[in-house]
């Protein structure tokens, strides 16, 4: 123990406690056997990853990828002028709150607000078809677009609130310096701001990114009928199936694959705080 | 100091929370029970009248309620499973017996509907709560004609404006029943031939939607969904209720039953018996029934309700109690695989 | 751009609005003014209130546990090179990427070992735990190429560590601290399926009872407290903005 692990100490304890040990438990559950009633059984057993693999379960994982990653890279392209506007406004508190208010409102009513706006008998649809701009609705919802654009909706702040706070603290008079040094404004931008807010970026992906690989109640009310997703699954096999060590299986082939991919993000990325 | 005044406020907000929650205060009743399940005015003349209050804590679905106490859950002293899950929580000990010499309002259930339960024969651990079917329902201004039978879902000209419920054994169920099968058949043949209904099914339906069908259908964004009258009327405004047609198949077609339980451990045992047989007496039944616009399990109860259920009990001799199929559900699984994940 | 991105984000919110003066239970269609469901809100919704009671609790405390260690890790990973480094960074990040049903799962199963009785209190360590991750991050993005030179420089003037933390450390990286206080918030206040696992009786939140109500009993009602609750956000932050801009100063 160093003198100085005094501030690492909490969160050490606290992790330790009450999320490395649930996720012992979910990693030694995933090799044992269920029971028809949801019980887990003895022995041993690696039967669980060999079923998955041996399934058709790699259109699933394609597809949560792809809407994951679309997600995230719509998500970002919105999020740094967003947060550039405002690390540059007077208002930017004002702006801060503005951003974070409407995720106080229930998750669930936000979706179902956007269903009663996209759906076929939705508002936009009634608008489109009034101004006679087309004749019959447009099918906005029940696809992966949908899927995609209410996942774009639902992470925004994890997004702009990093990008922002690390933003926050840029001496914007050196865009102006690059600038009168000749760069144009988009070059002055990427190679003298980029630096100092990569961290920023890197925790607004890992905070899209990775939960939406999660999903689960957003593929279900605005997907359609083939927009399932391994959340979807996971949770399936947990409610329905009643086949825990499964799904605690399921959850480690995408927790390993996730790990491994962030693993070499943050190897490219160079540095993170280590 | 700001930091050192944070953490006083964090404990003894902390205390606060503990306080709070440890409802250390009064008789109290923890209901673990689907939402809006019982109208609020009668768990206050409960209230009234024995002086026990009712903490109704919520759950939407049997499954999710079956995997929270499997993990270990505890402290509710009264629940709402539907049959089959009262089987499996019998077979996994997980409820304590009932002593109906208690229930002084326990012969007013309908024999006959106590001699179709097979999940707990005698209801040693179970009090039916309220029944009914999973039917479809038909918005009549925008389809015209239809023949009120499962096989709706192959109109291809109503594709994309139907939805089935995302419910393995309501959906199976429903394609067996269609065959002409049991709705907990056992056998690969019959099942093999229910998923190759479904496949058909699911190309002209928009979605499997056990959420926003009620909504949905009352919205105009659905035109015939499959599901549970009750959610669904409950969206419509009551004068627009004859656009609607809500109908069990000529094939017939699931029932389902609520019952109440009272689950291993629980602690208010006495409170539960009391309110069991509160809600069994003929004139609380009757509001509920009429709350819900369900048929009444209760023979005396009929007679004072004041309003039309959605369907009758003699709507309901055709259909089938969805019954736990033990091993065999591994069958019903791998066809969900296939329809529902494509997998 | 930020217009666009305000509109999108409070367009559902508009729709929230109005659809709660609207006489129509299922709101898709406009039916006539009401304020039937503000009546049915104040008069007739216990439930409704005890649940947002109970979320404003373990949002508030798991917010400010979660943010207050949060930031103490950040600045020890960043100044200090800790022990078990790689063990802190697996546990910082691995929470990220556990879907949300195996975590409230396995924590549940957790407390039910160790023999905590599930309420408000098993929520509230619940929240906190996954909210540290996201404060972590947020406050290193925050300190990443922070001229240390000032910490040097407040040491040299005889500045104590602590005093250093508080003068220096905290006022520069408030921003980033306030922006993980809000996300750590918003995560509690909106967390359904790790909560459904670790709520105990009588402790149910405002997104349970929601959800609940998904298949059945899903009124404006709901619609009104948004309404009532956004109303209530954005006219705090305007009065509070003096407030705010006084803690944003800092004392630093």
């Amino acid at each position: 123990m160093k003198r100085h692990d005094i501030y690492t100490l909490p969160i050490l304890i606290w992790l330790s406690l009450f999320f490395t040990i649930p996720l012992s438990i979910t990693v030694i559950m995933s090799f044992m056997s269920s029971t028809p009633y949801g019980g887990v059984t003895l022995p041993f057993t690696v039967g669980n990853y060999v079923e998955i693999m041996k399934g058709r379960i790699l259109a699933i994982l394609w597809r949560t990828i792809r809407i994951s990653a679309l997600s995230t890279l719509i998500t970002l392209g919105l999020s740094l002028p967003v947060s550039f506007f405002m690390a540059t406004s007077k208002w930017k508190n004002l702006l801060l709150m503005a951003t974070i208010i409407p995720f106080w409102t229930n998750f669930i009513i936000r979706i179902f607000a956007w269903i009663f706006l996209l759906g076929n008998n939705g508002m936009l649809n009634n608008i489109l078809i009034q101004l006679g701009i087309v004749k019959n609705p447009i099918t906005f919802l029940y696809n992966s677009w949908a899927v995609v654009v209410v996942i774009v909706y639902t992470y925004l702040p994890y997004m702009i609130l990093p990008i922002y706070s690390a933003m926050e603290k840029f001496d914007f008079s050196m865009i102006d310096a690059a600038m009168d040094l000749g760069a144009t404004k988009i070059r002055a931008i990427f190679k003298v701001m980029f630096p100092s807010i990569k961290g920023g970026i890197t925790a607004g992906i890992l905070f899209v990114f990775i939960p939406a690989l999660g999903s689960y109640a957003i593929p279900e009310l605005v997907g359609g009928r083939d927009s399932v997703m391994l959340g979807n699954l996971i949770a399936w096999e947990i409610t329905t199936a009643r086949n825990w060590p499964y799904a605690t299986a399921l959850s480690n082939i995408l927790f390993v694959s996730t790990a491994l991919a962030l693993f070499l993000y943050l190897k490219i990325q160079g540095s993170d705080g280590k | 100091m700001r930091r050192s005044f944070l953490l006083l406020f964090i404990v003894s907000g902390l205390i606060v929370v503990f306080l709070l929650s440890s409802g250390f205060l009064g008789k109290k009743l923890y209901m673990y029970n689907w939402a809006e399940y019982i109208p609020q005015d009668v768990l206050n003349d409960f209230r009234k009248e024995t002086g026990i209050k009712v903490i109704y804590d919520t759950y939407a679905s049997n499954e999710e309620m079956y995997a929270k106490l499997k993990a270990g859950a505890r402290g509710y002293d009264i629940i709402f499973p539907s049959g089959d899950h009262v089987s499996i929580m019998i077979k996994e000990g997980m409820l304590e017996k009932i002593d109906k010499s208690r229930l002084s309002n326990f012969k007013y259930i309908d024999k006959n509907i106590l001699k179709k339960i097979t999940y707990d024969p005698n209801n040693e651990y179970s009090i039916p709560y309220m029944l009914g079917s999973t039917g479809i329902c038909v918005n009549k201004t925008k389809v015209r004609e239809y023949e009120r039978s499962w096989s709706i879902f192959e109109r291809k000209d109503l594709k994309g404006k139907m939805t089935l419920l995302d419910d393995m054994r309501e959906v199976i169920g429903a394609a067996l029943k269609y065959l002409g099968y049991s709705v907990n058949s056992t056998s690969t043949k019959e099942l093999e031939e229910a998923e190759e209904v479904l496949k058909g099914w699911k190309e002209n339906i928009v979605k499997f939607d056990a959420e926003f069908y009620g909504k949905g259908i009352a919205s105009g964004e659905y035109w015939v969904v499959h599901g549970y009258g009750e959610n669904i009327f409950s969206e419509i405004p009551e004068e627009e209720w004859d656009k609607y047609d809500f109908f069990i198949p000529k094939e017939g077609g699931t029932l389902w039953i609520d019952n109440m339980v009272i689950p291993k451990g629980a602690k208010h045992v006495d409170y539960a018996y009391k309110f069991i047989d509160f809600i069994l007496r003929p004139d609380i039944m009757a509001r509920i029934c009429d709350y819900l616009r369900l048929p009444c399990p209760n023979t005396e109860a009929r007679k004072l309700v004041k309003k039309k259920p959605i369907y009758t009990i003699d709507d309901l001799k055709n259909c089938e109690f969805i019954a736990d199929v033990g091993e065999y559900i591994k069958l019903y699984r791998k066809v969900w695989n296939e329809i529902r994940f494509g997998y | 751009m930020t217009v666009i991105v305000l509109i999108f984000l409070y367009a559902p919110i508009m729709f929230l609005v109005i659809f709660s003066f609207n006489s129509s239970v299922t709101g898709a269609n406009w039916m006539g003014f009401t304020l039937k469901w503000y009546g049915e809100l104040f008069l007739r919704s216990p439930d409704i209130w005890e649940g947002f009671k109970n979320s404003l609790i373990v949002a508030v405390f798991s917010s400010l546990t979660a943010t207050f260690i949060g930031t103490m890790a950040a600045i020890g990973i960043h100044w200090y090179k800790p022990s078990f480094r790689r063990y802190i960074n697996f546990n910082i990040y691995a929470p990220l990427i556990i879907p949300d049903i195996l975590m409230g799962v396995s924590m549940l199963m957790l407390f039910v070992s160790m023999r905590i009785r599930l309420s408000l209190f098993t929520i509230y360590l619940a929240h906190t735990t996954f909210s540290l991750s996201y404060v972590v991050l947020v406050v290193l993005a925050r300190l990443e190429n922070f001229d240390s030179s000032l910490l040097e420089a407040a040491m040299d003037l005889g500045a104590s560590e602590f005093q250093t933390v508080r003068r220096v450390i905290i006022p520069m990286a408030l921003p980033g601290i306030i922006a993980s206080f809000l996300l750590s918030f918003t995560l509690s206040i909106d967390d359904f399926i790790i909560t459904f696992f670790v709520a105990g009786p009588g402790s149910t939140t405002l997104p349970l009872r929601i959800f609940s109500m998904i298949r059945f009993g899903l009124s404006p009602v709901v619609n009104a407290l948004s309404t009532i609750l956004v109303g209530g956000a954005i006219l705090l932050t305007l009065l509070g903005r003096k407030f705010l801009k006084y803690i944003l100063a800092g004392e630093g």
